[in-house]
């Protein structure tokens, strides 16, 4: 197993199987099925696996599902078939079989970036910041809206290293759109998760905030080894940053492999109509 | 065959002569009876100043009693209209209980409700608190649950995502998206229930509704003018203070 300085929290006294277990890989996806509502079968068969410390993007055209497929991997959305399994810190977690209880398990250990950077528009940053460690939180505590000093540092700590320290106190609603995407990551990283999903994370972004954020993105996974997934739609952005390149056409993965993608392998995610663009 | 832009105002026309007839509304009468009405209105003046003082108290009886019946409603809607809310209700059932409810309080009338509270807890303010308590949730539930189904789902959507529960996502996300709006409508209740505890007096209810009333019986009509012209200084009171309450919270939304 890959030493990791920052592993995720409360793995201590769970059975390590690291020995026997596909440890290398931090994310399986095996035979994935997932049907939309209207009955179309969006996602067929995909199969893939992320190592720790990966940078990966997903790169496809519009409606082939790339985001189902990253909400799949969190259970935002339930899929039909297959099997994901999320490997921490040498403890397999099977995301597919999850009961209601053990997805919240799961999704500490997810952090998740969004397209419209989903803050709480009316809350102060470090508040935003803080929703990262709810999931670490009772309950009753977390309703008191009071948070552990050491939690308040991480958040701090988080946003200086997003380079917004400056911003903590204020509302999370009047920041620009490149701001609020780095208090998104500062949420993710005071989760404290292993792997993270990113949806789009700069298509609302002007390009240079776009290289702004990314290069944080990319900073913080390997940083801190998070494995990351990112559904982009530059691949011009995914051979800047990525480490490697999943195509997804007609539900299942056609290209796995370099970031650098050759006119053939683009031709083969986005078809032949493209290629001129 | 009528045009189809003539055929509502026809249709308000007809209903309008309908409801005249039926309900034997006339002009006639009304000029008639303003020789009785002058005669009653003079027979008030002077209001009676001595009293103003006296009746101070039951003034600020019916304030309280529409702020605690305003406080208790909003304790009350607030989970309700949480179960109706279509996108946070945990089940079909429940929406449809919790809606269910909710149409109820808002289809009794208060009076009625203060009414089965006075011969239940006897006379006084209590019942009336309670009456405002369950009808007002007719109307908050509704709103609230409105609101709460028009929040943006991208920020409760993220706080489920890093493993919080359900109702770590409402008091995070949703509760932040919705307090504006939650303000605004509790602030509109508070004006209207300052003027319902009024009516609510007259059954029984305690406040300065009842000592309306008892001035009625009693012909005391000097006292009853003044009981009305501190009506009227309750209402604008609250209503300024609601008011200042809104500006000052939406200036906030402004300035963000």
């Amino acid at each position: 197993m890959t030493a990791r300085m920052n592993t995720c929290g409360e793995s201590e006294g769970r059975l390590d199987i690291s020995e026997t277990g596909n440890w290398s890989y931090m994310l399986t996806v095996d035979h994935l099925r997932k049907r939309l509502p209207g009955g179309k079968l969006l996602l067929r068969d995909i199969n893939f696996s992320v190592g720790e410390g990966e940078f990966v993007a997903i790169l496809g055209l519009s409606g082939t599902g790339k985001t189902i497929l990253l909400r799949c991997i969190n259970r935002l959305t339930t899929p039909d078939g297959g099997e994901i399994v999320l490997t921490d810190n040498g403890n397999p977690l099977n995301i597919t079989q999850s009961n209601a209880g053990e997805i919240r398990e799961v999704r500490r250990r997810i952090g998740m970036i969004f397209q419209s950077f989903n803050l709480v528009k009316r809350r102060s940053v470090i508040e935003n910041v803080l929703i990262g460690k709810l999931g670490r939180i009772g309950t009753v505590r977390s309703l008191m809206r009071r948070f552990a000093d050491d939690d308040i540092e991480m958040a701090h700590r988080a946003l200086n290293r997003v380079g917004i320290s400056d911003l903590a106190d204020r509302r999370a609603g009047t920041l620009s759109g490149g701001e609020q995407q780095r208090v998104a990551i500062a949420r993710s990283i005071v989760q404290d998760p292993c792997l993270l999903l990113a949806d789009e994370p700069v298509a609302n972004l002007d390009p240079t905030t776009a290289e702004v954020v990314m290069e944080h993105l990319r900073s913080i996974s390997v940083g801190n080894g998070i494995s990351t997934l990112a559904v982009l739609h530059q691949p011009e952005l995914a051979r800047m940053y990525a480490t490697r390149v999943l195509g997804v056409r007609d539900g299942v993965i056609v290209y796995d492999g370099d970031a650098r993608l050759s006119d053939d392998d683009f031709e083969v995610i986005y078809g032949s109509n493209n290629v001129a663009e | 065959m009528l045009q189809n832009r003539y055929i509502i105002p026809v249709l308000f026309l007809l209903f309008f002569i309908w409801s005249i007839i039926g309900t034997g509304f006339s002009i006639k009468d009304l000029i008639a009876g303003v020789p009785n009405l002058s005669n009653f209105i003079g027979c008030m003046f002077p209001p009676a100043w001595d009293t103003f003082v006296p009746l101070i108290s039951p003034a600020i009886e019916t304030i309280q009693m529409a702020f605690l019946g305003t406080v208790f409603a909003v304790a009350l809607s607030v989970p309700v209209a949480l179960l109706a809310a279509n996108n946070i209700t945990p089940s079909k059932p429940v929406k449809v209980l919790a809606r269910g409810f909710i149409a109820f309080t808002r289809t009794v009338p208060d009076i009625v409700f203060a009414l089965i509270f006075v011969s239940a807890v006897g006379l006084g303010p209590v019942p009336g608190i309670l009456a405002l308590a369950i009808h007002s949730v007719g109307m908050l539930g509704k709103l609230y649950a409105e609101a709460i189904e028009e929040v943006d789902p991208g920020p409760v959507e993220a706080v489920e995502a890093v493993g919080a529960g359900k109702l770590q996502a409402v008091h995070y996300a949703v509760i932040p998206q919705v307090t504006p709006s939650f303000v605004a409508s509790t602030l509109y209740r508070f004006d209207i229930n300052v003027r319902s505890s009024i009516v609510l007096g007259l059954v029984g209810a305690g406040g300065i509704g009842f000592e309306l009333i008892m001035a009625m019986r009693l012909f005391r009509y000097h006292e009853m003018l003044t009981i009305l012209i501190i009506i009227f200084i309750v209402v604008m009171l609250s209503e300024w203070a609601s008011n200042s309450i809104r500006a000052h919270v939406i200036g906030e939304e402004v300035l963000k």
